[in-house]
């Protein structure tokens, strides 16, 4: 014993400050790893260990944030659970747990959510937290998978966790435990999750006392200070490069909720002042009937930012240096980023979608010279039904992928989820659930025209195989696709189709639960595109023709937007006629795109008279 | 006459390290020759041509040429494969393109860009026909749409027609049918088909790994049949085996068919040399540690065999066939330090070969690991009697100007921080082959070679708690000497997927059967004796509603409820020790078979050592090392001269012709009778 407290003493005494903070770095890098494996190879629902909706991550004694996620829909994890639970009361091996998201303000957007919290001591004193965070397959509600376009309550929407001690010392709350159990539909997944969740906490707790005893305590804390101050003022400088003093507008619409009021408009406004960031968003709309309500935490608009400022420099640390980048933060109780209890939450992602779109709009309009257009949101539909001979229930998740926003320097990703979530194999599908996939293909001219194009969104196509299920629907930007940027075209539409080709072929619509599918009925799930950047004049005529080969583009496009001419026969390009037809038809533009070119003050009027209902969209 | 003699000869990407020795004697040679990457059958020949005038023997004395390549990898990592095309099924013509639709974990959605594929989407040719997941046709092939697109392929003047249809790991009908297709339309070109190569489900990793197997066939197969000829030139008549990503080797024939196979030949020969320390003393947990000038590749090795894993993954692709589970990371020797935004960083930039670290006196103006190890007195600034030496200022100006100024500490100080930071990412490497999958490292023996290995080892055992780094005598060349160890090995899988509801055994009776007669027919290929033969019998199970399978051993060559039993219960015990918890009450699902075929060679005697006289007799000189802010007087030995059952205590240097040793302050080494150096902390 002694022998080794001689050893970390060396160990400490040799090593320099920020020779440790890198060390330091690295060890809580490679904790969240461990977690965040740990957590997706044992997990039971086909969400968290396929699809991958889970994070992990690291606090400090005070709940500052050490390591988190990437992906904004979390608030502050912490705040709910030392609200309820004074830190003088917690003991070494305890475990809280919500999904509340009221109680916890937005701590979690919706209720499938689960939060796992657990406090780490070092001989008797609180040193820090771990935390694990999974999107669980069903917690009851009125149907399968707990959220449903249905829904207008969050008790539509499963049973609620308000923050809650689950271990005690290490003893599990045996009857809260089986509580919860009872209320899902798929119990064993249920038990299977949570006991994956308690693994990936306690792992992380083990992780930090190492880094506590190799390095102390003091000096631990001291390169944790420093790991924010880096990310901090690398990324505050950066905002304040983009937000030069001046007042900067940007709104954004979402296509409907679902239950009839549509289009709703998120307003931004970024007032920067001398030393002062503020974002005012009380402009947005009223919160809706439909469930896509989006319970935002201040510190997920800071995340959104902090994660674009922070773009392209993994040296630096996704921590609490983040959530401090805007001075404040304006919402407006009863709009729909701050919406009343008991509104319905469950489809929240497509409004965080439009949030994140718009944070990125506000960056066009305050710096041009560096444009990133919008990109489309993915697609999370249900499918629930029986299986034909036991005739148990089953449900899947269909998440299908949309096309990314085009950047200045690089063309949109096409066919992305979001980060790190992954899609089911077609052949992993087929074996599990009673359908046939027939085409999983890139949706062409998809993506917005551009110097820089955007991502293609796909398709996705099955037949079903059972007798009867039913299919809840949700798709973003169909309505009001994503824009493209300085002269880029928006994103194309997606759309839903039930048999398409077919006498009883019928466009879906894109918000709905409760659509019914029977034996060899077929649904194509086409994807929407993200935005373009630049104009489409200007991309190279043999990019343009790699894109037609590889059906990302068709050859009508790249005549009519691209203004290259192909040569069908032979796939080759007519230069003398591609620079002809390009100098005489080349178009003006304007900064943002969408069905049309608008600057920035057009297009805040634009999103005014379109809540008005006095411009509808024109269909395409 | 019987002859015993193999040669053995590792590519890597400076060096290239011959090793030969007599099975019945143990008598053992070993030499470097330049690499020749332009064409390493050159390299390898020269190898070859050295190593036999050195032990005065002529090549018709070799009975096999062992060998490990980089050709596969270089291919792979520099995308520069043969022209492919893909046929896949209709309605999936974007199956590589769309992948698992997904931005890696630790990547920004505002900045992450996809990586190009290997095949653009215009060589993927979409083919009717269709399967279901249990093998049952849904549309027959359409034999008008495969006849096109070879057509078409062969218009284009492409070489290699690659195959992955849905559902082919279940059935190769349909792949089957269309060889036979390319054949009569286009017999010269080269097909790999899915069936053959990763016959399991995913179709995007499957498409993977049968385009891969296609992207690098036509240089190995041409770098194979070059290295038979040059060893034919040279009139001999061994037989010449090639190191696979699995750790076991196998004839050119099997390596023309499946050459991505190879994809880590050079890694994995590394890794079954470190075996071989466990082998000899018999220490059978070992995390082998080979640190180049570039990267570090560790492995972990339980029960003496480096443990195997499908999820592995080469450049930026995934590579789901069993593949010695190699973990690497940009930090070697070359790895170059540097001061941004206040951090100080270390590697993966290296200095390489040229102009390498500072102290080479090459020109190299960066600071790098080596330079720190030789500014604190690690690496003596003459080396080996002279033949090479070390510009002690060079290295500690580079470190000066880049890392103490920058962050207004000492030279020593810094020169310590890049150290630190070094054998701190070696640490989380070795952390990840370890705690991530369940092992603890203070149960285990390193086994650090390379040449910049063992200057690491004694600071990594502390760190992490190990019990000992054990540094082989062939520190330089452990890789050769591991092809020279190794058996002959295949595995060949099938999906079989059984799930709790539908128990049926005799479907993986079925399957196991069909896997130990593929097994078999190529023992039979290979010539293996029958009594040089192993047959072993895994399964890949999982809990019920799980999405990842744990491969465990199935208890022995037989399909019953007991041996189920016995497998499940494989299975719970494996998944407590990675994960932690078993869940006994859970129904287990089996979704894959396999059958690994083993071709035991006679394992060569070793030679031992000499007891000798004090260690003392050993030591050649004495230099300053600088720990803990003192300089301490650190004797200097000579490796060769250390004979079996000395020992001394740290701070102490160890030379050698191809790597240093440094013994902490606080450890003791000691010389076993097979010469291996083992440090331990002083108890």
């Amino acid at each position: 014993m002694s022998d080794s407290n001689t050893e970390a003493t060396i160990c400490r005494k040799s090593i320099v400050v920020p020779v440790t903070t890198e060390i330091i770095k690295g060890a809580l890098r490679s904790a969240q790893a461990e977690m965040e494996r740990l957590l997706q190879r044992t997990a039971m629902s086909p969400v968290i260990r396929e699809k991958q909706d889970y994070f992990c991550g690291l606090f400090d004694r005070d709940g500052r944030l050490l390591i988190g996620t990437k992906l904004p829909i979390l608030g502050n994890i912490l705040a709910p659970v030392l609200e309820r639970f004074p830190i003088a009361d917690m003991r070494d091996g305890d475990v809280y747990w919500y999904n509340d998201p009221y109680l916890s303000e937005g701590g979690v957007s919706h209720t499938p959510d689960q939060v796992f919290v657990s406090p780490i001591f070092v001989d008797g004193a609180l040193v820090g937290f771990t935390h694990s965070w999974a999107h669980f397959l069903d917690i009851g509600g009125t149907r399968s998978g707990s959220t449903t376009p249905d829904a207008t309550e969050i008790f539509h929407e499963g049973i609620l966790v308000p923050p809650v001690r689950l271990y005690r010392e290490g003893v599990l709350n045996e009857d809260l435990f089986r509580t919860f159990a009872r209320n899902s539909r798929f119990p064993d997944i249920v038990v299977g999750d949570v006991r994956a969740m308690i693994a990936s906490v306690e792992l992380g707790r083990r992780r930090m006392i190492e880094i506590f005893s190799r390095f102390g305590i003091g000096p631990a804390h001291l390169a944790f200070d420093i790991l924010i101050d880096q990310t901090r003022n690398f990324a505050r400088k950066r905002m304040r490069e983009i937000f030069r003093s001046g007042t900067y507008k940007f709104a954004e619409l979402i296509d409907t909720d679902g239950h009839g009021t549509g289009p709703i408009a998120i307003r931004m406004v970024m007032t920067a002042a001398q030393d002062r960031l503020v974002l005012d968003a009380t402009g947005t709309d009223d919160q809706t009937r439909g469930p896509i309500n989006f319970l935002m935490h201040p510190s997920a608009v800071q995340m959104i930012f902090g994660i674009h400022m922070i773009s392209g420099h993994p040296e630096f640390m996704f921590n609490e240096g983040l959530l401090t980048l805007v001075d404040e933060v304006r919402l407006r109780k009863g709009s729909i980023l701050q919406p009343c209890f008991p509104a319905s939450l469950g489809q929240r992602s497509v409004t965080l979608a439009r949030v994140m779109s718009a944070c990125v709009g506000l960056i066009n309009v305050a710096k041009p010279e560096r444009p990133q257009a919008s990109s489309s949101a993915y697609s999370a539909n249900k499918l629930r039904g029986t299986w034909p001979v036991t005739h148990t229930p089953f449900l899947k998740t269909l998440a299908v992928a949309a096309g990314q926003g085009a950047r200045h320097d690089s063309d949109g990703p096409d066919a992305i989820y979001f980060l790190s979530q992954q899609n089911y194999p077609v052949e992993f599908a087929e074996q599990n659930y009673p359908l046939i996939i027939r085409c999983y293909a890139i949706n062409r001219d998809s993506g917005g025209p551009g110097r820089w194009r955007g991502g293609c969104g796909v398709i996705r196509e099955f037949e079903m195989r059972s007798e009867t299920a039913s299919v809840s629907l949700r798709m973003s930007n169909v309505e009001w696709p994503a824009y493209g940027v300085e002269g880029g075209l928006c994103g194309r539409s997606g759309r839903f189709t039930l048999n398409p080709g077919r006498p009883d072929e019928r466009i879906l619509p894109s918000l709905q639960d409760g659509v019914i599918l029977r034996t060899g009925d077929v649904l194509r799930i086409a994807m929407p595109g993200g935005g373009g950047v630049g104009h489409p004049f200007d991309r190279e005529p043999e990019q343009v023709l790699r894109d037609v080969t590889a059906g990302f583009v068709s050859m009508e496009s790249a005549l009519e937007e691209y203004g290259v001419v192909i040569e069908p026969e032979t796939e080759t390009i007519d230069l003398v006629a591609t620079l002809d037809h390009r100098s005489v038809k080349r178009w003006p533009t304007k900064l943002f795109h969408r069905r049309h070119y608008f600057d920035p003050r057009s297009w805040w009027d634009e999103a005014d008279a379109a809540t008005r209902n006095e411009a509808l969209p024109s269909v395409t | 006459m019987n002859r015993t003699i193999s040669i053995a000869v590792d590519t890597g990407g400076t060096f290239t390290d011959i090793t030969l020795v007599d099975r019945e004697t143990g008598i053992l040679c070993k030499a470097k020759v330049p690499s020749t990457p332009d064409d390493p059958s050159v390299g390898f020949i020269t190898g070859v041509r050295t190593i036999l005038a050195q032990a005065g023997l002529t090549p018709d004395s070799i009975s096999h040429f062992f060998h490990g390549t980089t050709v596969a990898t270089n291919t792979i990592l520099e995308m520069n494969g043969a022209a492919c095309a893909l046929l896949t099924t209709a309605g999936f013509r974007h199956v590589l393109e769309i992948g698992r639709h997904d931005i890696p974990r630790d990547g920004n959605i505002h900045s992450w860009v996809k990586p190009e594929r290997p095949v653009p989407a215009n060589r993927i040719y979409e083919i009717e026909g269709r399967l279901d997941f249990e093998g049952k046709q849904i549309a027959p092939l359409s034999e008008d749409t495969v006849r096109r697109a070879v057509a078409d392929i062969r218009r284009r003047g492409i070489p290699v027609i690659a195959v992955s249809y849905l559902h082919a790991y279940v059935s190769a009908v349909h792949e089957q049918r269309t060889r036979e297709i390319i054949a009569e339309e286009y017999p010269r070109a080269l097909v790999s088909l899915s069936s053959d190569v990763l016959p399991v489900f995913r179709e995007f990793e499957r498409s993977m790994a049968t385009l891969l197997n296609g992207y690098v066939m036509p240089k190995v197969s041409r770098y194979v049949t070059s290295l038979e000829e040059r060893i034919a030139g040279e009139g001999a008549d061994g037989r010449l085996l090639i190191m696979k990503s699995n750790g076991g080797v196998t004839g050119a024939g099997s390596i023309r068919r499946l050459p991505i196979h190879t994809a880590l030949s050079g890694p994995a020969a590394g890794a079954v040399g470190a075996s071989l320390i466990g082998r000899l003393t018999g220490e059978n947990r070992l995390i082998s540690f080979d640190v180049g000038g570039t990267s570090a590749d560790i492995c972990l090795i339980d029960g003496n065999i480096p443990t195997v894993t499908t999820e592995g993954s080469v450049g930026n692709w995934p590579l789901a066939l069993p593949m010695v589970d190699i973990h690497t990371i940009g930090a070697g020797g070359g790895s170059i330090a540097r001061v941004e935004n206040g951090s100080l960083l270390v590697g993966p930039g290296s200095a390489g070969a040229l102009p390498g670290p500072a102290c080479y006196g090459h020109g190299g103006t960066d600071p790098t690991v080596t330079d720190a190890h030789v500014v604190l007195g690690h690496l003596p600034p003459r080396l080996l009697n002279g033949t090479m030496t070390l510009d002690v200022d060079a290295a500690a100006r580079a470190i000066e100007r880049a890392v103490a100024r920058p962050l207004g500490i000492g030279l020593h100080e810094a020169a310590r921080g890049i150290l630190d930071i070094a054998n701190n990412a070696m640490i989380g490497a070795i952390r990840v082959v370890s705690v991530e999958r369940g092992y603890d490292p203070a149960e285990f023996v390193l086994a650090p070679f390379g040449g910049a290995g063992p200057l690491h080892g004694g600071f990594l055992t502390r760190l992490l708690g190990m019990k000992a780094a054990m540094v082989p005598p062939e520190a330089g060349v452990l890789s050769s000497l591991g092809l020279l160890w190794s058996d002959l090995k295949s595995d060949f899988s099938q999906t079989c997927i059984l799930k709790t509801n539908s128990l049926d055994l005799s479907l993986l009776d079925k399957a196991f059967q069909s896997l130990d007669t593929q097994a078999r027919n190529w023992l039979e290929t290979e010539g293996v004796p029958d009594s040089d033969r192993d047959i072993l019998w895994f399964v890949s199970m999982r809990y019920a509603h799980q999405g990842f399978e744990l491969l465990v051993p199935w208890p022995v060559k037989e399909v019953s409820d007991a041996t189920l039993t016995a497998a499940i219960g494989n299975f719970h015990s494996a998944h407590h020790q990675l994960y932690t918890f078993s869940q006994p009450e859970m129904p287990v699902e089996l979704v894959l078979a396999r059958a690994t075929a083993v071709g035991r060679f006679a394992k060569p005697a070793l030679r031992t050592l000499k007891i000798t006289g004090a260690a003392s007799d050993a030591i050649t000189g004495s230099q300053q090392v600088y720990s803990n802010g003192d300089w301490l007087s650190c004797p200097v030995y000579d490796r060769d001269r250390l004979g079996a059952g000395a020992t001394f205590s740290g701070p102490a240097i160890i030379e050698q012709l191809d790597a240093t040793t440094y013994v902490l302050p606080g450890q003791r080494a000691s010389v076993d009778c097979y010469g291996i150096l083992c440090v331990s902390e002083e108890s």
